[in-house]
C-alpha cells in the first residue's frame, strides 16, 4: 500500500492537518443533524480523508465497507430512452460516485440517483428512518443543468438524504447549491504542517530524515500533501539513507511537459509546431487532462520568459483555457496557445537580438 | 402495361435502329428468351381472362378505364410529338445516337487507350491461340467512351460482337403476375449464368466450326449483374472464372466505375473487388480515364458545326467542364442548349430556362461579390444542365491546403474596398470553398480534424505568425463545433438535424476560410500526402485507458481517491516510477527485501507492469 493511502487519517480525532475543523464537524455529526456539506479548497489538502473520516464518524466501522458497483442506468428522458454505466462506491449507508464522468449526460445520473437513493432508506437501530448520504466528487465539473437539476432534488429530498459535495473550485458550483450546503473550505497545507505529517510517517518507517530534507520536499510539492508524501516515498524508493542534497525525482509526464517547453525555446517554426503536437499527443493519449497540461506548460514557459512578455503571455494562455471549455477538441486550442507564444516570442526575439 | 407501351416499343427500337447502323452485325443472344418470356405471359393473360365471373366483370370494367385512359395518355404523347417535330425538325434523333463515332479517329477517348485494346483484340484474333488470357477488362466512369470504342474497334478490325444483352429488370408487379400465373422467377444472375454456361457448351460460337460466317467473334459483357450480398457475389465470381477458363473467344468486359459518393460503400467495394478479382484471374486491365475538356470541346464543336448551331465557344467551354469527363452527357446537353429558345417559345420547359438564365444573372449582378470579379467570368452564362461535380473528399482538403491563387492577378478588393497589406489576399484559384466543401459532402467535424492534421506541412516554415493565424481559426471552429454539442446537450436538436445545422456549416466555413487566409504565402505545390487525423486514434485509445483506469481505480487504491485527474497526474507516474525503480534494484542488488514495502500487489499485475515499461520507453 501506498503510503499516501497508509498513513491516511481515518477518525476525525487523527486528523492534524485541519484539526479545528474535524473538531467541529464531529460536534455537528454528534447532535444528529447534518445539513448537506460542501467541501472545497484546493488539490491534496484532505477533502477526501475528511469525508470519509466524518462517515466513519456517522455510520461507525460499516461505513468503511465498501463495494464497487457498475451500475446500469436506464433513463427515460422525454422520447429518448438514454443508457448509461457509471461506476459507484456503495456501503449501506453511503454511496459515492463522480456524475462527471457521464459526460453531457450528467443531470440525469443526478436526478435519477437521488430519486433512487430516496426511494430506499435505511432504518437505523431506534426504528427511527435514517438517512441516506450521496457523496459527489468533482461537483464543479458538472454541466450547468446538471447542477441546476442538483438543486431542485437537494431540495424535494432533503428529508431522506444527505449530500456531501466536494470540489476544488467554489466559483464554478452555482449560486444555488453553495447556498443549500454548508461550506467547509479546506485550505492547502502550509510547509510547516507538511514537514510534520513528513515527520510523522518517518516516525513511523524508523527512517533518517536528514535536516532541511523534509523542508525541501514540502517546498517542491506545491502544498500538496499527497504531492508531498508521494514524493517522499519515491525517495525511499530511490536511495535511502538518504543525503542531504538527494534530488527528488520529478513526475515523468512534467519532466516531459518541460522538455516540450525547451523545445519551443528553441525554435519557432511550423515544423517545430507540428513536433511539439505529436509530443502533446502523448500526454493526451496518457489521459493527462489539457487544463492540466495547459497550466504546467505555462508554468515552465514562464520560468524561462523575460518579465516583459509575461502578461501577454499569461493573457493567451486564459484565453485559449475558456476557449478549451467551449471547445470539444483541446488539441486545437493548446496547440493555438503554442502557436501564439512561438509567434511573440519570435517577434521577442527578432525586437531584441535584431 | 399500357402506359408503359409506347415508350419501351420506342427506346427498344431506337436501340435497335442505332446498333445496326453503327455495327451492322449485333447479334442479341438473350433475344430468344424474352421472346419466349412474353408468350408465355400472354398464354396466362388468356388464361387469366377465363377465371370467376363476377371478377372478371370488375375487371373488364377497370380494364375499359385504363384502356380510355391510356388512349389519352397515348394521343397526348403523339400530339407532344406532333408539336415538337413540327417545331424543330432538324432534332428528330438524339444527338448520342446520331452522331456515334463510326471510325477510330473519331473517338475523343485517348489514342494510346484505343491502340491498347485495338493491339490486344488484334493479337487475339489473329493467333487466335488460348496461350494468352481471353479476358479484357475495361473500367472507367460512366461516359466515358467505353462501348462505342469496343464497337468501333471491333468493326474496324471487322470481328462480329456477341453481345450480353441485359433482360429488362422485372417489375414488382410483373413479379407478382409471373407468380401468380405460375412462371417461376428467374433471377438476373441466374440467367447470366445460363449464359456463360452457353458459351461454353455450344460450338456455335466456337471460332472456325459454325462456318456461317468465316468472321471471328468477340463476346462483349456490358453489364454484369447487380449482386446483393455476399452469396451472390461468390457465385458471380465463380460464373466468372468459369468463363474467363473457358473462353476459347477473346471476352471482353465493361465495368462503370461509381464515384463513391453516388452509391453506397458496399457496392462500391464490390465493384473493386470484382476489377482486382478478375486481373488475378488473368485478365488484362485498360482503365478508361475521365475525357479531357479539350477532346469533349473537340468533339462538341464538330458536332455543332454539322448542325449548323450557333453556340458561343464560352457555351462549349462551359459544357466541356461541367460534364466531368462524360461525353454522353456532355452531348445530351449541348442538344439541350441548342434547342432555340424562339422555337420553343410555347414549350414551357424553354420559358423555364430562360427564367432561370435571368436569375441567375440577376443573381450574378447583384451579388457583392460583382464588383470583384473579372468580366469574362460576369457574363459567362449559366447552364441549366449539365452534372452535378462531385469530388472526392481528399481532392477537396487537397485544394483547400495548397491554397492555389493567381500570382499575378491584383489582390482581392483593390478598388471597391480598401485593405491593408496585411490583411489582402491573391483571388484563389478556386470556387468558393463552401461549394468545394458541399461537393465533396464534407462534414464539419471531419473537415476540420482533416485541416487540423495537415495544414502545417503547407505552412511556410519561416513564418510562425502564419501558423498562429490558422490554428486560431481552427481553434474558433472547434469552439463553434463545441458550441453546437451544448445545444444538443439541451436536447433540443437530436441528431437527425445534424447535418443541416447552421453551426455546422458556419464551423466548416471559418475552418476552411482560416486555413485559407491565414496561410499567407502557400509553399510551392509539391508532393503530399495527406494524413488521417492522428487526433481520432489518440481519443480512441485515451478513451480505453480511461476505462481500464476506472476498472482499476477500486482495486488499486481502495476506493480513496476522488477524482482521474489525480489518479493519472500523481499516482500513476509514481507507482510507475516504483516499478521500474524496483526492477532495477532487483537486477543490481539483492534488495528485494527492502522493496517490498513499494507494492503489496506486484505479483497481481505484473502485466501492467511491462505496460508502464512500455509507456515510459515511449515518453
Amino acid at each position: 500500500m501506498l503510503w499516501v493511502d497508509k498513513y491516511r487519517p481515518r477518525v476525525l480525532d487523527k486528523i492534524t492537518v485541519h484539526e479545528e475543523i474535524a473538531q467541529n464537524l464531529k460536534k455537528l455529526v454528534s447532535e444528529q443533524d447534518c445539513p448537506h456539506l460542501l467541501f472545497y479548497g484546493p488539490p491534496g489538502s484532505g477533502k477526501k480523508t475528511m469525508v470519509m473520516a466524518l462517515l466513519k464518524e456517522m455510520f461507525g466501522a460499516s461505513a468503511e465497507k465498501v463495494k464497487l458497483e457498475q451500475k446500469a442506468w436506464k433513463i427515460a428522458a422525454g422520447t429518448r430512452n438514454i443508457e448509461l454505466e457509471l461506476a459507484m462506491l456503495a456501503s449501506t449507508h453511503h454511496v459515492e460516485l463522480n456524475p462527471s464522468d457521464a459526460g453531457f449526460q450528467d443531470r440525469y445520473i443526478v436526478q435519477e440517483i437521488i430519486k433512487e437513493m430516496a426511494k430506499n432508506r435505511p432504518i437505523d437501530s431506534k426504528g427511527k428512518k435514517g438517512f441516506k448520504v450521496l457523496v459527489l466528487n468533482e461537483v464543479d465539473k458538472l454541466s450547468k443543468e446538471a447542477q441546476h437539476s442538483l438543486r431542485r432534488t437537494m431540495e424535494k429530498y432533503s428529508s431522506s438524504c444527505r449530500l456531501i459535495l466536494c470540489c476544488n473550485s467554489s466559483s464554478r458550483v452555482t449560486e444555488a447549491v453553495r447556498s443549500r450546503c454548508l461550506n467547509v473550505r479546506l485550505n492547502a497545507p502550509s510547509a510547516e504542517q507538511i514537514i510534520e505529517v513528513l515527520e510523522l510517517i518517518a516516525k513511523k518507517e524508523s527512517l533518517q530524515l536528514p535536516p532541511g530534507f523534509a523542508a525541501r520536499l514540502a517546498a517542491q510539492s506545491n502544498r500538496s500533501l499527497r504531492r508531498a508524501i508521494l514524493a517522499f516515498e519515491t525517495c525511499r524508493v530511490q536511495q535511502y539513507p538518504f543525503t542531504v542534497n538527494q534530488a527528488i525525482p520529478p513526475l515523468d509526464w512534467e519532466q516531459y511537459v518541460s522538455e516540450i517547453c525547451s523545445d519551443i525555446m528553441k525554435e519557432q517554426s511550423p515544423k517545430r509546431l507540428f513536433q511539439v503536437r505529436g509530443k502533446i499527443y502523448e500526454l493526451l493519449v496518457n489521459c493527462i487532462p489539457p487544463e492540466i497540461i495547459l497550466k504546467k506548460l505555462l508554468s515552465e514557459l514562464l520560468k524561462k520568459l523575460d518579465s516583459e512578455l509575461k502578461h501577454e503571455v499569461c493573457h493567451w494562455a486564459a484565453y485559449y483555457e475558456h476557449r478549451m471549455r467551449l471547445g470539444q477538441k483541446a488539441i486545437f486550442h493548446i496547440e493555438a496557445f503554442v502557436a501564439k507564444f512561438m509567434s511573440i516570442y519570435k517577434a521577442f526575439l527578432i525586437a531584441t537580438f535584431g | 402495361m399500357g402506359k408503359r407501351k409506347p415508350v419501351v416499343v420506342l427506346s427498344s427500337s431506337d436501340d435497335e435502329v442505332a446498333r445496326t447502323r453503327s455495327t451492322g452485325r449485333v447479334r442479341g443472344l438473350s433475344e430468344s428468351s424474352s421472346k419466349s418470356l412474353s408468350a408465355a405471359r400472354k398464354k396466362t393473360r388468356s388464361g387469366k381472362s377465363n377465371g370467376g365471373s363476377d371478377v372478371r366483370h370488375s375487371r373488364e370494367a377497370e380494364a375499359a378505364k385504363f384502356a380510355a385512359l391510356s388512349e389519352d395518355f397515348c394521343g397526348c404523347l403523339q400530339n407532344f410529338h406532333l408539336t415538337r417535330g413540327n417545331q424543330c425538325t432538324k432534332c428528330k434523333e438524339l444527338w448520342i445516337d446520331k452522331y456515334e463515332p463510326s471510325s477510330i479517329a473519331q473517338l475523343a477517348v485517348h489514342k494510346k487507350k484505343i491502340e491498347e485494346v485495338k493491339c490486344w483484340l488484334e493479337d487475339r484474333l489473329v493467333t487466335s491461340k488460348g496461350s494468352l488470357g481471353n479476358v479484357l477488362l475495361l473500367t472507367g466512369k460512366a461516359g466515358v467512351g467505353k462501348s462505342t470504342a469496343v464497337r468501333v474497334i471491333a468493326s474496324q478490325l471487322g470481328a462480329q460482337l456477341c453481345e450480353w444483352t441485359t433482360p429488362t429488370p422485372t417489375l414488382w408487379q410483373e413479379h407478382v403476375h409471373n407468380v401468380n400465373s405460375g412462371l417461376r422467377f428467374v433471377s438476373k444472375l441466374d440467367e447470366f449464368e445460363a449464359f456463360v454456361g452457353k458459351i461454353g457448351k455450344y460450338s456455335l460460337l466456337c471460332p472456325g466450326s459454325s462456318g456461317a460466317s468465316s468472321e471471328p467473334n468477340i463476346i462483349l459483357i456490358d453489364d454484369l449483374p447487380v449482386t446483393n450480398g455476399r452469396v451472390a457475389f461468390e457465385r458471380l465470381k465463380k460464373c466468372l472464372t468459369s468463363l474467363s477458363l473457358s473462353a476459347q473467344l477473346p471476352i471482353i468486359i465493361l465495368i462503370t466505375e461509381y464515384h463513391k459518393v453516388d452509391i453506397g460503400e458496399n457496392s462500391t467495394n464490390h465493384c473493386e473487388e470484382l476489377v482486382s478479382f478478375l486481373e488475378r484471374a488473368g485478365a488484362h486491365k485498360v482503365a478508361f480515364n475521365p475525357l479531357t475538356v479539350n477532346s469533349i470541346k473537340k468533339a462538341l464543336s464538330m458536332l455543332c458545326q454539322e448542325e449548323q448551331c450557333d453556340v458561343t465557344p464560352e457555351q462549349i467551354d462551359q459544357i466541356a467542364k461541367a460534364s466531368g469527363g462524360d461525353i454522353r452527357n456532355a452531348i445530351t446537353s449541348l442538344q439541350y442548349c441548342c434547342l432555340r429558345p424562339d422555337n420553343l417559345l410555347i414549350s414551357p420547359v424553354s420559358t423555364l430556362l430562360e427564367t432561370n438564365a435571368k436569375f441567375y444573372s440577376d443573381r450574378s449582378r447583384l451579388s457583392p461579390f460583382t464588383g470583384l470579379l473579372e468580366e469574362g467570368e460576369l457574363v459567362s452564362t449559366y447552364i441549366p444542365c449539365g452534372r452535378d461535380e462531385t469530388l472526392s473528399l481528399f481532392h477537396a482538403l487537397g485544394k483547400f491546403l495548397h491554397n492555389k491563387r493567381d500570382a499575378d492577378a491584383f489582390s482581392f478588393g483593390s478598388e471597391s474596398l480598401i485593405l491593408k497589406d496585411k490583411y489582402a489576399r491573391k483571388p484563389l484559384k478556386m470556387d468558393a470553398p463552401e461549394k468545394i466543401l458541399s461537393q465533396a459532402y464534407g462534414k464539419a467535424r471531419p473537415v476540420t480534424d482533416f485541416l487540423h492534421e495537415n495544414v502545417l506541412d503547407f505552412i511556410n516554415d519561416g513564418s510562425i505568425d502564419d501558423a498562429w493565424l490558422v490554428t486560431s481559426y481552427l481553434s474558433d471552429a472547434d469552439c463553434l463545433l463545441g458550441s453546437f454539442s451544448h445545444i444538443s446537450r439541451l436536447g433540443i436538436f437530436s441528431e437527425m438535424y445534424e447535418p443541416q445545422s447552421l453551426s455546422q456549416s458556419v464551423a466548416s466555413s471559418v475552418a476552411i476560410r482560416g486555413v485559407l487566409f491565414g496561410n499567407s504565402q502557400p509553399l510551392s505545390s509539391r508532393w503530399h500526402i495527406i494524413r488521417s487525423p492522428r487526433l481520432w486514434q489518440i481519443e480512441h485509445s485515451a478513451k480505453k485507458l480511461m476505462n481500464q483506469t476506472m476498472n482499476e481505480k477500486f482495486d488499486a487504491f481502495n476506493g480513496f481517491v476522488s477524482s482521474m485527474s489525480q489518479i493519472i497526474t500523481e499516482y500513476r507516474p509514481s507507482i510507475r516510477w516504483f516499478n521500474s525503480h524496483c526492477k532495477d534494484r532487483l537486477d543490481n542488488e539483492e534488495l528485494a527485501k527492502s522493496s517490498a514495502h513499494s507494492r503489496p500487489d506486484d505479483s497481481e499485475d505484473g502485466t501492467s507492469k511491462e505496460d508502464s515499461d512500455d509507456e515510459i520507453e515511449d515518453w
